[in-house]
């Protein structure tokens, strides 16, 4: 469009900026520039006027254009482009060849569509931008295609689809904002507990649409409920956001109205367990009535709905004088494992039996989500009283949740984490199916479907960064500008765990 | 860290040579610590912007320094100087002051820890405020870690000085460096010891320092309580020959 742009000027244009536009050629000044383009639109319009008198009609810098619109450089800039679009004014020059003299012969033309382009850029606000993301209409689309620059960031980190069924490839890298309320109903556990303290700390949670996560979505969205359960395995490295993205899926599942199972963190049913009774059920096999109990309420508060309208078919007895008939309902077991704790264990036992038979009816789509699936197949940090170590199978409900996990129902899927976090006599950089989940456990989850969670791209980073930047949780001086954010991008290497601890205390 | 006690404090880049010939003998300045280096040996250059400077750009002093450099030795920089943007002196010393047992990995995620708590609490205050004061609430951590630092300096110490058979407490001038050592020193003092033993240090430290940014709390009295002696002591002020 215009040709290389003058040195002077575009020197000119950095000084122009304020107190927090850095000399050293970062143009990364989003933060800096949001608050003075609002007090620009809302006014001052000595000031505007003269900023665009100096530039008239020029585009932004093609040197400065780089890949990804992160340049919110300001509404003045919109609003000139609007005026081109309108068509050139008089005595406005586009691009190289404006010369000082120029500009003050043309003042009194200029001022006139200044203080009406003015007024024009008060009525632009960043959410504007938000509103047009999703819809791109043609001229703008256009517009943005060529000059990225002044895209506000809330655009770039943040969509406004919170649905996540919509969620396709050009959301990808975009946040997407869950409503607490839902959080609380859906995620009573599960969630990661840096996570949960972000939540707390911005008072919103927003979640990252990311690659995996799409692949599976549009994988649930054409399952075949005829067919048996797909196993769907997230793997990946530490701190690449498999949870999260499990997390993803269970939103849109519940969003769905599926029936969710999930298991929030296999690995705790193994380890550290004080109170270990021998089952009723099954002498060889231990219950853990506190884990099992624990698990009951936060079923209870996910899937409330369901509830009253599963009836069981069959008679369990739970002791000598307590027996619950068939065709009641399921809420009644899971109260039943809430008030009495010693029965929990086999309560989530009738509970999984349960809707693993009737998944295939039809009356619910069963989600089985299950993170931290190879403490399933792994050894345990139990022991007997005689000190002598306990196997997993011998656990009950690991046992019943092994048969969960088998593909040999119909009606939903099953969606597992593999975890090296809290796996227990695991190396520390294993992270592939078959290392994490043995030969067992291996051949119990085959065939299943494989789905890496890798580190962020480039795109994915930036979007990151943004989204801290937009909630000022990135308060050091120097996180703001280029250098701040290579060596961000060093330190971390895009691993999104690591690039959250780092910005914690930056 | 073994240098002279007359050269610069916390990593400043200055270039004066450290000849030992030409330490001056102050009666309150005794060296005690050697350094394994002998004296031609030049500090590091750390700052990243100092090597990145074009040549054209230099200064005639500056062209000189750096072909000087060329020639002389120079000393290894220390490993925890690193040239990352984010490095402060003031965090560096703070958390070297807090390690022990040569432990720098744990007292680091200490500091690091101490800073996040810092930066949620004041997150949480941020949000339950009005908009008028939003404004005022600083959610910068570094920030107010030197301001906390800076309120709990001592601007006139105490010194124990003999004078016939007793010791007296005499008011002293303190340097910049021994005010901010004792800042620091206190702050740390008071995490340790006196709050309870299952606190952690992050959330002590972040406590202290927050109320000491609004210059309230157990340092700052203790600040208070150093100037109250001195003024309280003042007539002996002519006991201090220095």
């Amino acid at each position: 469009m215009t040709g290389a742009p003058r040195q002077p000027r575009a020197e000119e244009r950095r000084n122009d900026l304020g107190p927090k536009a850095s000399p050293g050629g970062s143009t990364h000044r989003v933060r800096g520039r949001g608050p003075a383009m609002r007090v620009q639109g809302s006014g001052e319009e000595g000031t505007a006027a003269t900023r665009l008198l100096r530039f008239p009609g020029s585009t932004a810098d093609p040197s400065r254009l780089s890949r990804g619109g992160r340049r919110g450089s300001g509404l003045a800039e919109t609003g000139e482009r609007r005026r081109e679009r309108r068509g050139a004014k008089a005595g406005e020059t586009k691009g190289s060849s404006g010369r000082p003299f120029h500009f003050f012969k043309s003042v009194g033309t200029m001022l006139k569509g200044v203080t009406r382009l003015v007024s024009r850029v008060h009525k632009l606000d960043p959410g504007h931008f938000l509103r047009l993301g999703t819809q791109a209409p043609q001229s703008l689309a256009a517009h943005l295609d060529n000059q990225v620059s002044f895209e506000s960031p809330r655009a770039i980190s943040c969509t406004s689809e919170n649905d996540p069924a919509k969620h396709e490839e050009k959301h990808e890298g975009q946040h997407y904002n869950l409503p607490l309320q839902d959080m609380k109903t859906i995620f009573p556990h599960g969630l990661p507990p840096r996570y949960a303290m972000q939540m707390k700390t911005f008072n919103e949670a927003c979640l990252m649409v990311r690659k995996p996560a799409l692949e599976l979505l549009h994988y649930l969205k054409n399952t075949n409920f005829a067919h048996p359960a797909v196993r769907y395995v997230l793997y990946g490295e530490k701190g690449t956001g498999k949870t999260l993205s499990l997390c993803h899926i269970i939103h849109f599942c519940a969003k769905q109205d599926w029936l969710i199972l999930h298991i929030p963190d296999a690995h705790l049913w193994v380890k550290d367990c004080r109170d270990l009774l021998q089952s009723s059920y099954n002498k060889q096999r231990f219950d853990q009535p506190l884990e099992a109990s624990v698990w009951l309420k936060n079923f209870k508060t996910t899937n409330e709905r369901f509830l009253n309208q599963i009836k069981i078919q069959e008679k369990y007895v739970w002791n000598k004088r307590e027996s619950i008939e068939k065709g009641s309902s399921l809420g009644e077991v899971v109260e039943q494992g809430i008030t009495r704790v010693r029965n929990a264990t086999d309560a989530v036992g009738i509970v999984l039996k349960e809707l693993k038979r009737q998944s295939s009816l039809g009356i619910f789509h069963l989600l089985v989500a299950v993170d931290g699936v190879n403490a399933l197949w792994g050894r345990t940090t139990l022991k007997r009283e005689d000190k002598s170590p306990i196997a997993a199978e011998e656990l009950a409900l690991i046992h019943n949740l092994r048969k969960m996990v088998k593909n040999d129902w119909n009606g939903g899927a099953i969606v597992m984490t593999l975890s090296q976090t809290g796996s227990l006599f695991k190396p520390r950089k294993a992270y592939l199916p078959q290392e994490l989940l043995g030969k067992e456990g291996f051949d119990a989850l085959d065939p299943f479907i494989p789905i890496l969670v890798g580190n962020y791209n480039p795109k994915e980073f930036e979007s990151c960064i943004q989204y801290y930047l937009e909630n000022s949780w990135l308060q050091h001086e120097k996180a703001h500008t280029e250098e701040g954010k290579k060596e961000l991008l060093f330190l971390s290497n895009g691993n999104p765990g690591q690039l959250e601890r780092l910005c914690a205390y930056l | 860290m073994a240098a002279p006690l007359v050269k610069a404090v916390l990593g400043s880049s200055d270039l004066t040579l450290s000849v030992r010939s030409a330490v001056l003998r102050f009666p309150g300045f005794t060296q005690v610590r050697w350094s394994r280096y002998s004296p031609e040996f030049r500090d590091p250059q750390i700052d990243k912007d100092y090597h990145r400077k074009p040549w054209a750009e230099l200064t005639e002093e500056e062209k000189f320094e750096r072909e000087l450099r060329k020639t002389q030795p120079i000393k290894a920089a220390r490993s925890a100087n690193t040239s990352s943007v984010f490095e402060d002196p003031v965090i560096s010393k703070f958390t070297n002051m807090m390690m022990k047992g040569g432990n720098k990995v744990l007292a680091r995620s200490l500091m690091t820890q101490t800073l996040e708590a810092v930066k949620r609490k004041q997150f949480k205050k941020f949000h339950a405020a009005s908009s008028e004061e939003q404004a005022t609430i600083e959610r910068n951590p570094y920030t107010i870690f030197h301001q906390a630092l800076k309120n709990c300096e001592p601007v006139i110490g105490l010194a124990p000085i003999l004078k016939g058979g007793r010791f007296y407490q005499v008011p002293v001038p303190l340097s910049d460096r021994r005010r901010r050592f004792l800042a620091m020193k206190w702050m740390i003092t008071e995490c340790r010891e006196k709050k309870h033993r299952r606190t952690l240090m992050p959330e002590k430290l972040s406590q202290e320092l927050l109320q000491a940014f609004h210059n309230q709390g157990p340092v700052v009295k203790r600040k208070h309580d150093m100037h109250k002696m001195a003024e309280a002591n003042r007539a002996l002020a002519h006991y201090r020959w220095w």
